[in-house]
């Protein structure tokens, strides 16, 4: 390891939480717009957080604290993984790890809407998991290689030519990371609904604000593996990224919750068998 | 020194099992049980201080010890008639009468094969399985020794059964060390049919009729094994007039030549691995007493199939056969996943994991690259330690509370803490980075870059795994609102569990030094940085590790909240007062989703395909 691969994965440790947030007050001040309000600052996400950071309440469980700092610490590592040019399979999986933590912080809970939730968070995974994976061995089999650099340094065309039938599986990917509708399924982003707050109703206080922040660095890497599909350079990569989220953002308001079993049974599958033909055609090539 | 060593591996599980029979003290089982996995321990330890080495100890080298195997290629088929015939199983005749066909074929009508120059090729393949069976099988016996103290009160059994028991699970042990180490493919096949006699005998252990029917199924299945693998054998001898397996997975002397006869051989793994359409008699397994089925889940039976894959591998790469090898092993990989996803039942849930991780070692040997070699020994290894545990562990609570059934096992974390946080640390360690099994799988599914749909297959099934394991883990640990009283546990019970957990973490952290130590020429350097990556991850789990235990230790003396039921907290707990003033009670279950992963319609549908895909691996070598 060299001190130039050190000095990035310090850049990702620090700029994929702040980025994240960012993406998260954009978030907020467009889906402001489209509903024609004026919607709150750039920066009420950290607001936010610095307010729930100075509470202290109860836990609901003995363990919420400890698995709540593990999918802290393993959000973050997908975040420096990726910025340090690793292994984006492994960014994957180390992202998924932060998922199951976040779903055993809920199923340790004393709450039924918290049990439910873990349960949704589990389908849900199991729903986008699979064609986000192979979406990043079409990605890794056209650019020749799973580390990051080699994505990214993939000159000429965009892969987005060669990938297009990954777009939708990236797409419900990042609906589904970021808690949009229709596939808000587990945590009800918007309140007072069915479950409540889903898998986080039992998190609160710091633990909860750490939780945020672990979301935010989730939502940098799934934006940023986003971004490969135009990775010609960093300018064309932020607005790959920004499309997504935009994308995200759009279908959010114009659409109502989805069911898991829909989820399970109709969106994962039809990804997940154009994301494969684009698999198999990249090898007939 | 050497010859020792394998002396003690084989011989002494063997010497010690018969002792077991006229031994009726619990006392004196117990200081035998120990003895003997303090003896495997230390001998596995010295092999691998040699290893890699030749050798030919007389026991299995000398005329004698051939005749012996000869004679076993006739006796275990007659037996097995025997069984068959008292039992009127059609099945377990049937395949009997084959393999006595085909023994009397070998023995009369081939010219015998040349002599095996040497009958020891101890590498790290053997060593791995060698270390598998002499530290997690020796660890299972010593679990069995309280287990089946207990399970006789319970089953009310009138003349203690024990000695049996154990006399056939020390011997098993001895048969797979030898089934490891000896490079004579029909000692191999002797060793192999013993296992299937082993196995029989322990799942019909109890001799309720279930478990009679469980192992007759066991029985006709092996047997079915036995027969593609003596089939296989035969070829070979016919083509190449050879049984020594160290010149056989040379690749250039297949060059040109039809596989088949490795695609039979394959074929006999997959039964031995329970690979699908094969996975019903290792369900059927969970019948017997838990320590049988951790024994043949973990370190012995099934890893006989993988065994002979991972064997075959190198003469596999960039063939027909081992592409569809990987494809059938990739296949079993997901249907069993999803087939575990929508159980409730605890040991089946276990059960088809096995046949799910089997198939991903299985779909590594088809790959045959050195990366992908090497990514099926750490599985096999991880594996072992992995699912032996979680299989005590399961045994552990069972006996605690009477059921194995995941709801019933909910919240088990307040009634036996011990086991169940060992339950959930060895689900955890099934899929969470950077531990062996994953960076297992990671390997895997980077080294399948030659097969597309293998990846796709493998994708989905990892997904099925994760969900299947964290529900697992969060309904051990779910919190409830009943306090419960703890239950009482035997040393003997906890040691092993304990030792096993240690094992499963450290394994899991060593899987880049395990490849090192094993396949010092076949190293995953192939993956972007090779292993590079894992190593910072360990750093960044243990700051983890000490970030939550910290948190941990703050909050578990804080006074929890009340739980939030959209509702108020009435009088009773685990109640609460509802809209328009109604009394709520809660309960609470997992969404098993059986019109997606039910057992029935999903078996049928996998075992077709299955069966398509294994055909495909004989007729394409047939072509």
């Amino acid at each position: 390891m060299n001190l130039n691969t050190l000095y990035l994965a310090v850049a990702g440790l620090v700029l994929g939480p702040l980025l994240g947030g960012l993406a998260a007050g954009v978030d907020r001040v467009v889906t402001a717009r489209l509903q024609s309000r004026l919607g709150p600052p750039l920066l009420q996400p950290f607001y936010d957080v610095g307010k729930l950071w100075s509470k202290v309440i109860a836990p609901a469980s003995h363990w919420q604290g400890m698995f709540v700092r593990w999918a802290l610490v393993a959000s973050l590592a997908s975040d420096v993984i990726l910025a340090a040019g690793g292994d984006i399979l492994m960014c994957f999986f180390v992202q998924a790890a932060s998922a199951s933590f976040v779903a055993l912080g809920a199923f340790c809970g004393n709450s039924p809407y918290g049990k439910l939730g873990a349960q949704r968070e589990l389908f849900q995974l199991l729903a986008y998991e699979p064609v986000f994976m192979v979406a990043i061995l079409c990605l890794a089999k056209a650019a020749g290689g799973f580390d990051a650099f080699s994505i990214m340094a993939a000159q000429g065309q965009p892969l987005l030519f060669k990938l297009p039938l990954i777009v939708p599986g990236l797409l419900f990917a990042v609906l589904v990371k970021l808690r949009k509708s229709p596939f808000d399924i587990a945590a009800s982003h918007h309140m007072h609904q069915e479950v409540v707050r889903g898998v986080y109703t039992d998190y609160a206080g710091r633990d909860f604000a750490l939780l945020e922040v672990a979301h935010w660095a989730d939502v940098t890497v799934v934006l940023w593996i986003c971004s490969f599909l135009w990775a010609t350079g960093p300018l064309q990569m932020l607005i790959t990224g920004l499309a997504f989220l935009f994308a995200a953002l759009l279908i959010d308001n114009i659409s109502a919750r989805l069911t898991w079993r829909t989820m399970l049974k109709t969106v994962a599958p039809l990804t997940l068998i154009l994301a494969t033909a684009n698999l198999v055609w990249l090898y007939l090539e | 020194m050497i010859d020792a060593y394998i002396g003690l591996l084989v011989l002494w599980p063997v010497a010690a099992g018969l002792a077991s029979l006229g031994l009726r003290g619990q006392a004196a089982r117990s200081a035998l049980v120990l003895g003997t996995a303090a003896v495997l321990a230390a001998a596995a330890v010295g092999l691998a201080t040699q290893a890699p080495f030749t050798a030919s100890p007389a026991f299995l080298a000398s005329a004698t010890a051939l005749h012996v195997a000869q004679g076993a290629s006739f006796l275990f088929p007659a037996y097995f008639l025997f069984v068959g015939l008292k039992e009127k199983h059609a099945l377990v005749i049937g395949f009997a009468l084959l393999q006595l066909g085909l023994a009397a074929f070998g023995e009369f009508g081939l010219p015998a094969p040349a002599v095996v120059k040497t009958a020891v090729v101890c590498d790290g393949l053997s060593l791995a399985l060698v270390l598998v069976v002499s530290l997690v099988g020796t660890l299972i016996s010593v679990f069995a020794l309280p287990y089946m103290r207990h399970h006789e009160e319970h089953q009310g059994f009138k003349t203690s059964r024990q000695p049996q028991f154990f006399m056939i699970l020390l011997a098993f042990l001895g048969f797979m060390n030898g089934l490891a180490l000896t490079n004579d493919l029909h000692v191999f096949s002797a060793f192999y049919e013993a296992t299937t006699l082993c196995s029989f005998l322990l799942i019909g252990h109890d001799r309720t009729d279930e478990a009679k029917k469980s192992g007759l199924r066991a029985l006709w299945m092996n047997s079915m094994g036995g027969v593609f693998l003596h089939a296989g054998i035969l070829l070979i001898q016919k083509q190449h007039g050879l049984a020594d397996i160290q010149a056989l997975v040379d690749p250039a002397l297949w060059a040109g030549l039809s596989l088949l006869p490795l695609a039979l051989l394959g074929l006999a793994a997959c039964v031995k691995a329970a690979q699908l359409p094969f996975q019903a008699w290792l369900l059927g397994a969970m019948v017997a007493p838990t320590p049988v089925s951790a024994l043949l889940h973990s370190s012995t039976m099934v890893k006989v199939g993988v065994f002979l894959c991972l064997r075959l591998a190198p003469v596999l790469e960039g063939t027909t056969t081992g592409r569809l090898l990987t494809l059938a092993g990739a296949f079993t990989f997901l249907g069993a996943s999803a087939l575990a996803l929508g159980q409730s039942n605890a040991k089946k849930i276990l059960a088809y994991s096995t046949a799910a991780n089997l198939g991903l070692i299985i779909a590594c040997a088809g790959i045959g690259t050195p990366v992908a070699i090497a990514a099926g020994v750490v599985l096999m290894v991880v594996h072992a330690a992995t699912k032996g545990l979680l299989f005590l562990c399961v045994g552990d609570m069972e006996q605690a509370i009477g059921s194995r059934d995941l709801e019933d096992l909910r919240g088990m974390i307040a009634k036996t803490p011990v086991t169940a946080l060992a339950a959930a640390a060895g689900s955890m360690a099934m899929i969470l980075p950077p531990l062996g099994m994953l960076a297992g799988k990671w390997a895997t599914l980077e080294a399948a870059n030659a097969s597309p749909m293998s990846m796709v297959m493998m994708a989905v099934g990892s997904a099925l795994a994760v969900v299947c394991w964290v529900r697992f883990t969060g309904t051990l640990m779910s919190g409830v609102a009943v306090a419960a009283t703890p239950a009482p546990t035997s040393s003997l019970s906890t040691g092993p569990i304990l030792t096993l957990l240690a094992g499963t973490v450290g394994l899991g952290m060593a899987a880049p030094w395990l490849n090192a130590m094993l396949l010092p020429a076949w190293q995953a350097f192939m993956l972007p940085d090779g292993w590079a990556l894992l190593p910072p991850l360990f750093l960044t789990a243990m700051l983890a590790w000490i970030l939550g235990m910290k948190v941990l230790g703050r909050q578990s003396a804080a006074k929890l909240a009340t739980p939030y039921l959209g509702g108020l907290p009435s009088a009773a707990p685990g109640s609460f007062v509802g809209a328009l003033g109604r009394n709520w009670t809660l309960s609470e279950g997992n969404e098993y989703a059986t019109e997606l992963f039910g057992e029935a319609k999903l078996t049928r549908i996998a075992g077709v395909l299955a069966s398509v895909l294994l055909l495909a691996l004989v007729g394409g070598a047939l072509l």
